[in-house]
Order: C-alpha cells, then sequence, then structure tokens
C-alpha cells in the first residue's frame, strides 16, 4: 500500500481524486467549448440556395394566389406566360393566345413539350381543373379574382353557388378557350402570372370540386411543373427542399437544390445572411437593409406596385376634405423617405400609377409641402383647429420602415399643425372597443401584376375594388369609375387606354385621400453570390432555372 | 393519491370549461373576423369580395350563433377531433402535438437546470451572509435579472453569430441533445434562476436561525450534513411551489426565445393563432396550457409529502 504523502510506494505519478474531479471538469468544459464552436458541415454536392424564410407558413398549396409561399411559386410550377423583370412577356405553359373579334373569346394553345415532374403531359383539363379550384371559395385563393373574374361563370363558383366555371372548354387536350362576360383586350396579360397555378388536376381537385388537403406534399406522391420540385416539407420545423425536376419541359437547372428555412426574425435573418450562413431570403423589409447588407442584396427592378397612407374619408376627420388636404400638405414627403428608406431600394412617389406605360408621363401634379397653408386650412375646416380633432388612428403599422414612416408623420403633425392625439397598430384588430371601428389612416400597398395602367386603378381607386370599399372608406367617384370603365375598353396598344386611366388619376387627386409614399422596387433579397435571381412584377424569380451560386 | 388524482382531474374538467368558453368568447367578440383576416392582411391588390368570404364562412360554420359553435367545438373535441386550422387548414391536433413536446422539453431542461444551478448558489450564499461570495451570487443574479430575455436572446445570437463565427448557429430545433439548444437554455433560465437564488437564499437564512438547525449542529452533526439534511429540506417545499410556476410559465409562454431562436414551441403557435383570430388553435392551445398547469399543481402536490411529511399529515386530516 503506498502513501501519497510520504514519497514512498510506486514511483509512477499517482491521480488524486481532487485531480480527477479537476480533470473531469476540464474536459466537460473544453467538450462543451468545442461543441458550441463545431460548425454542423454536411457534405453538400453542387450549388445550393439557402433561403430565410419570413415565416413558419403552415400551408405552402400553391392555390392560395399570396402570402410568403407565393414568392416561390416559379421554382416549382410553371405559368401559363411570364414576364421579365422589364415587364416584357414570354411564352410558357401556353405557346400562343388569340382573341377573337370582339375580345370576349380567347383561345390558348398549349405547348405540346410541357409535362409534369412524373413526365405526364399538361392537359387543357389540368388548365380547367386547376383554375377551377382556384375558383372555389374554400380554397381561399387572394386574388384569382384579378385572373379570372372576367371570365363568365367564375362569379357564381366564387360565390360557391356553382363548381365549374362556364366560360372554360377544353375543346382538345392542347387547347383551352376561354369565353369572358365582358369584353377585355388585355385578359391574356391577366395569365402572366402565378396566381392560379396550372396543377395536375386529378391530384388537387377532389371529386367534390373542393382542393385536396395536402395534395402538393411529397408524401402525397404530388407532382409540379416548374424546374424544381418539392422533396421534403417539415411544417413544424419551418423547412422545405427542392430539388431538380428531371422531367422539366424548360432550360435544365443550374442548382442542385433549394432549402428554405423559416427565420421569423429580422435581426437573427439578417447576421445569418451577413455570416454566410444563408445567401438569399424570401422578403426582408427593414430600413436599414442597405446599410445592413449592401445595395445588391436589396436592388431591384421597380414594379407597378406602391405604398401609401390611405385615409377613410367616411370617418371624422378624415370626413372633411380640409382636414385631408392639411393632413397630407403637413407632410414632407422627401423627409418621409429618408425616414423609412434612406438608402432605397424603394423610390419616393408623388401618384397611385408607377411602373406601367403612362406612368411616367401623366401630368400629375404632386401635392406641395406647404406647413403654413396646412395651418390655414385646418383652422379653416369644421374642426377649427388641432384642438378638436379625434384622435388620429393609424393601422398597417407593422414592421420597422413602417413605424418609421408612420412616426415621421406623426411628428411632421405635430411640429406642423400641432397633433399630438395619434396612436398606430400593426391591424386593426389591435384597437380596443369603438376604436377598432374609428381608424382612419391605413397603409397598404396597391398594385398589379399587368403592366397597365387601367388595372392599377381599377384595383386601387375605382369605387368596386376592395382598396376603395375598405381602405378608402367606400370612396365612389364617378367621374373615376367611369373614365376606366371607358379605358378598359381600349385595346392594350390605343393611346387612349393610357390616357383616359391618367386622367381618373388626376381626378382622384382631386378627393385629397392618401399619403403618397413609395414605388418599390422588386428586391433581389440575395447576396452578391447568387446570380440569376431577378424578379418580376408577379414577386417571382423570372428564370429560376438560371439561379447560380458562384 | 389516486383517489386525490382523480378528484383534481374532475375538478379541472369544469374550470378548463369556463376557462375556454371565456377564452372563446374573447375572441370571437373580441376580434376580427377571421375569415376577412386572411383576404383583409395581405397586401393591397388582394381580392376582397364579400360574397366569397361569406360563402367561406358558412362552409367553415362560423356563421352559426355563438353558443352552438361553441357547443359544436366541445362535441368534436369529445369525439377526439380538435378541428382544422381557420387559416391554414391544417390539422390542429398535427400542430399542438408537434409544438407541445418542443415547449414542454425545453421547459423542463429549463427547470433542471435552473434547480442544479440556483439551489446550490443560493445555500452557498445565505450560509456565506454578508460576505464577498454572498454579494457575487446576489449582484450575478440581480444582473441577470434585469435582462430580458428578448434583449439576451438577440445580442447574443449576433455576437455568436458574426463577432465569434466559427459558432455553430444556434437556430432551430433538434432535441434536447443537439448543441443548438444550449443558448436558448441558458436565455431562458436567466430569470428563473437569478429568481430561485434569492428565494432559496431568503429561506435559508430564515431557517438557519431555527431551533432544530442549532441542536444538530450542538450534537455535532457535521456543517455538510447540516445544510443538506436539516436546512435544505424545509426550504424546498416553496422553492419547488415555484420551479412548477416558473415550468407552466415556460411551456405557455417562451415567445421571445421560440421567436429569436426558431423553436417550434407553443409560445408561437400562440401568437400566430391570436393573430390570425384562429379560433380552433386558440382553444386547443388553451385547453393544453390548462392540462399543463393542472399537472404542474398535481406534480407539486405529490412532491410536497416527499419534501416535507407535515404535508402529508395535512393532506389525511382533510
Amino acid at each position: 500500500m503506498s502513501n501519497r504523502n510520504d514519497g514512498t510506494g510506486s514511483s509512477k505519478p499517482q491521480m488524486t481524486r481532487r485531480d480527477t474531479l479537476k480533470l473531469g471538469l476540464g474536459t466537460s468544459v473544453a467538450l462543451g467549448l468545442f461543441g458550441l464552436n463545431a460548425r454542423i458541415v454536411v457534405a453538400q454536392e453542387g450549388q445550393v440556395l439557402k433561403v430565410a424564410h419570413p415565416a413558419f407558413n403552415q400551408d405552402w398549396s400553391p392555390l392560395r394566389g399570396g402570402g410568403p409561399p407565393y414568392r416561390w411559386n416559379s421554382a416549382w410550377w410553371a405559368a401559363p406566360m411570364y414576364f421579365d423583370s422589364k415587364g416584357e412577356l414570354h411564352p410558357y405553359v401556353f405557346t400562343s393566345w388569340e382573341p377573337a373579334a370582339d375580345n370576349k373569346t380567347w383561345t390558348f394553345k398549349i405547348d405540346p413539350k410541357a409535362v409534369f415532374s412524373d413526365g405526364s403531359k399538361i392537359t387543357a383539363e389540368d388548365v380547367k381543373g386547376s383554375w377551377n379550384v382556384s375558383a372555389m371559395p374554400n380554397t381561399k385563393n387572394q386574388r384569382a379574382d384579378q385572373v379570372l373574374s372576367k371570365v363568365a361563370g367564375y362569379a357564381d363558383v366564387s360565390a360557391g353557388k356553382a363548381k365549374e366555371i362556364s366560360g372554360i372548354a377544353a375543346p382538345d387536350e392542347g387547347t383551352v378557350v376561354v369565353t369572358l362576360a365582358d369584353a377585355d383586350p388585355i385578359f391574356f396579360m391577366r395569365l402572366a402570372n402565378h396566381i392560379a397555378p396550372i396543377t395536375k388536376a386529378s391530384q388537387s381537385r377532389g371529386e367534390d370540386g373542393e382542393e385536396v388537403a395536402d395534395w402538393y406534399m411529397p408524401d402525397s406522391g404530388a407532382v409540379s411543373s416548374g424546374p424544381f420540385k418539392l422533396t421534403s416539407i417539415d411544417l413544424d420545423a419551418g423547412k422545405l427542399v427542392f430539388e431538380p425536376n428531371e422531367n422539366f419541359f424548360g432550360p435544365k437547372p443550374k442548382l442542385a437544390r433549394i432549402e428554405i428555412d423559416s427565420i421569423e426574425d429580422n435581426v437573427t435573418a439578417t447576421s445569418l445572411l451577413k455570416s454566410g450562413e444563408y445567401n438569399a431570403h424570401t422578403e426582408l423589409v427593414t430600413s436599414t437593409i442597405v446599410q445592413d447588407l449592401g445595395t445588391s442584396f436589396a436592388e431591384g427592378p421597380l414594379i407597378p406596385t406602391s405604398q401609401h397612407f390611405w385615409f377613410n374619408a367616411s370617418r371624422a376627420p378624415m370626413d372633411d376634405p380640409k382636414v385631408r388636404q392639411a393632413l397630407i400638405m403637413a407632410v414632407d414627403r422627401e423627409g418621409l423617405m429618408k425616414a423609412s428608406f434612406p438608402d432605397g431600394p424603394h423610390k419616393k412617389t408623388d401618384q397611385v400609377l408607377n411602373s406601367v406605360p403612362g406612368a411616367d408621363n401623366s401630368g400629375f401634379e404632386p401635392y406641395p409641402y406647404d406647413p403654413e397653408g396646412a395651418k390655414k386650412l385646418l383652422a379653416e375646416s369644421s374642426y377649427g383647429g388641432p384642438e378638436r380633432l379625434p384622435k388620429l388612428l393609424f393601422v398597417g403599422i407593422s414592421g420597422p420602415a413602417i413605424e418609421a414612416a408612420a412616426q415621421f408623420i406623426a411628428e411632421q403633425w405635430r411640429q406642423n399643425l400641432g397633433i399630438t392625439a395619434v396612436d398606430m397598430k400593426p391591424q386593426q384588430d389591435a384597437y380596443a372597443g369603438p376604436d377598432q371601428n374609428a381608424v382612419q389612416i391605413f397603409r397598404d400597398d396597391v398594385g398589379t401584376r399587368v403592366p397597365d395602367a387601367v388595372s392599377y386603378l381599377a384595383g386601387s381607386i375605382a369605387s368596386t375594388s376592395s382598396n376603395a370599399q375598405n381602405k378608402l372608406g367606400g370612396y365612389k367617384n364617378d367621374k373615376v369609375d367611369s373614365l376606366l370603365a371607358e379605358a378598359a375598353t381600349k385595346a392594350v396598344d390605343d393611346p387612349q387606354r393610357v390616357a383616359l386611366a391618367q386622367e381618373a388619376q388626376k381626378a382622384f387627386r382631386e378627393d385629397w385621400t392618401f399619403i403618397p409614399w413609395y414605388a418599390q422596387a422588386m428586391s433581389r433579397w440575395a447576396t452578391d453570390k447568387v446570380i440569376g435571381i431577378d424578379k418580376n412584377l408577379d414577386w417571382q424569380v423570372v428564370a429560376p432555372w438560371d439561379i447560380s451560386v458562384a | 393519491m389516486l383517489r386525490y388524482i382523480a378528484t383534481r382531474f374532475v375538478v379541472w374538467i369544469p374550470s378548463v370549461l369556463l376557462v375556454m368558453l371565456g377564452v372563446y368568447a374573447l375572441a370571437y367578440y373580441g376580434a376580427g373576423d377571421p375569415i376577412k383576416l386572411i383576404f383583409l392582411r395581405a397586401p393591397g391588390d388582394v381580392a376582397y369580395n364579400p360574397e366569397r368570404i361569406e360563402a367561406i364562412r358558412e362552409s367553415a360554420g362560423l356563421n352559426r350563433p355563438f353558443l352552438v359553435q361553441f357547443g359544436s367545438y366541445i362535441w368534436n373535441l369529445l369525439h377526439g377531433n380538435f378541428g382544422n386550422s381557420l387559416s391554414s387548414g391544417r390539422s390542429v391536433w398535427a400542430m399542438v402535438s408537434a409544438a407541445a413536446p418542443v415547449s414542454f422539453k425545453l421547459a423542463l431542461c429549463s427547470v433542471i437546470l435552473t434547480a442544479v444551478v440556483a439551489i446550490p448558489l443560493g445555500l452557498i450564499a445565505a450560509l456565506n451572509q454578508n460576505t464577498r461570495t454572498d454579494y457575487a451570487i446576489l449582484g450575478s443574479a440581480l444582473f441577470l435579472w434585469a435582462i430580458p430575455a428578448y434583449v439576451a436572446g438577440p445580442m447574443l445570437m449576433v455576437l455568436l453569430i458574426l463577432v465569434l463565427p466559427g459558432s455553430a448557429v444556434p437556430y432551430g430545433w433538434g432535441g434536447i441533445f443537439d448543441v443548438r439548444i444550449l443558448l436558448p437554455l441558458f436565455v431562458l433560465s436567466f430569470q428563473p434562476i437569478a429568481l430561485i437564488v434569492r428565494q432559496t437564499r431568503a429561506a435559508v437564512i430564515e431557517v438557519l436561525s431555527e431551533d432544530f438547525v442549532r441542536t444538530a449542529r450542538a450534537k455535532g452533526v457535521p456543517e455538510t450534513m447540516v445544510a443538506l439534511r436539516h436546512i435544505l429540506r424545509p426550504v424546498l417545499t416553496p422553492v419547488v411551489t415555484q420551479l412548477g410556476l416558473i415550468m407552466i410559465t415556460i411551456v405557455n409562454g417562451a415567445i421571445f426565445v421560440e421567436l429569436v431562436f426558431g423553436l417550434p414551441g407553443l409560445g408561437r403557435l400562440t401568437v400566430k393563432a391570436l393573430t390570425n383570430t384562429d379560433y380552433p388553435v386558440i382553444l386547443a392551445v388553451t385547453l393544453i396550457g390548462s392540462f399543463l398547469v393542472m399537472i404542474s399543481n398535481l406534480l407539486v402536490d405529490v412532491l410536497y409529502p416527499l419534501l416535507d411529511p407535515r404535508a402529508n399529515d395535512i393532506r389525511r386530516s382533510r
């Protein structure tokens, strides 16, 4: 038996219990640090687009016509036609389109080479079935009206009174004939997007005419038609993987894989993009995006969409035109842009129309910035000044850049008009009690998926538009409506079409019901290393097969 | 014991029904229309078609009177049907059963970490009252207490991703044995640790002056044994109660940590459901939350007699 204190016994150094404990602790700490610092690296073959996605979407059906998942529709679905980033139309599933003389009947030819990812042909019945299921109310497609509302019989299906749109016919496998309720010279352009995508109707539509639950999931054996196919999806973890569709009828995709991970927090997403962990984002909207990730990350073409602050003219104090005028004239809109997007990528706008033919030459007189004039108008209004004004309530104030803009407006009103009672919330529901129905200012965008001035204004200032009915409080100007109705009958290349739309916009200006903010750029939302990810007015990557990672 | 558990369960059922009725009423009367929100919350070129919205409402049974809707929900629930989410159409059971284990595991790990770290620290601080050790422990606890999770989370995240770029990105959920769990776990445990340290310290100081402690020392019981057997045991009863409450709070509301670290737990699911006025999901998370409260309280009740035999006598005498 050796004694550790007397130096006798074995000459081998002995490890005491305390030493053992120290060693164990040291090993644990070292292993812990190693674990923290060990980047998990998975060998990946080929180029991978790693996308940070801003929401844990529980529904990736391509038939929703909106939401963050919509922005990746072009990766896995082929549209009838598509617009490039310059607004030029290209054939895709449809190779040709011909109107009848009255512009009420349109004939579309399907590319004979167009196939789904299982190699089966895309047929006219697939087109018909897909449009029918997109129109069904329970599909909850947010924008099907933009594509199909003029088709005969659509209204009945949309309202749940029928299951088949009577105006769509499939005379043979490769031909689709569409009959419209009213003449529409630009109907073909309305199809050039992913709002009502062409799916394999036998998969997406059940016998009852409704959308089949989870039909698009890989587990269901779903097929797609775009350059990529969905190979794995975990809704709870927010992870999706797309791989090339070997049967794609267009150019061969350059990427080996697209991986989409849900990262809701903007700070985290920005950090991950900066670190190179991810190389693209679905939609990153922050006021410091250019400073954080560089000009090239956020740049992109201006699309026919614009953001504004809309006044509900049916609610006090917006029911007084002088108050509206004062509130608009008290805001320095150059400063508004500097406060929200100081380095772009969006551009300040003075009017509703942008990035459509005629938008640059509309003769629209911008609202002036005139604090003194604004103060005088407020004093002349039925409220007599800022003291008797009810509280001004904003909604749609969600996100850093929007918050900065709304705060700037409120500060301008305080400085220039003496208005201090202003409140803002992300959505209307956030207001309690009677305030919920007293909101007067809505921040929202308006726009179109068609480079056409009439469509743009029909969806934003015509009395039938959702914007006029909901955000502008039932806005109706007969002159605006009649000018737009007349313009809609003119051919695409008829100068009168644009001229009448411009007149309608000028008539709208005189009602003083919005604070113009910015014309939207369709950002790349990708790092310098990503090439070929240009987007279009449909918020889609124009040519997903061309995306590559340097 | 079994009878006690059964009684608690029977008492829980009417309570949870009342809670669910209240929550459903608040969502039904207080918030917006879930179907309208699908169309109104999206950007401006969405087609807002009242006829279409009415058709969807009818199909989802939302045009029925309030009590009929609630009764129908409870009836379906009794048949094991949680319904489908109004906003995504997904099965609510699938959503909740995926989120609940994440929150539960996270909370359990956090409670264990809190207990393992905070109770000894509280004990050491109390045994060294008004010394440098005490000040250091108490000061650190107060420092942790002052940092909210929504500050600590993003700051540590930025530090690890951008300042220490070699680190594994602590984002996403890979289970409790995944290295990515460490950071969210620490952030989640900051405030509970501070709370338990202070509570343990205060309780130990109180117990130190008790007669039975003096007697034990007078009998020559070693100081370690006095601390562990005579002092710590009575202190643990209120601490365990507090740990139970912490567990409930974390399971139901680790919202910021779940958001920042991308953890698909119940907190985030609840926020999404409330934002979308998604009744079936709101009711399901309420039910699960209420069930967890009951289970957690039950566990604490079961643990009491083990820590303090007097609790058993009180229960028997009732």
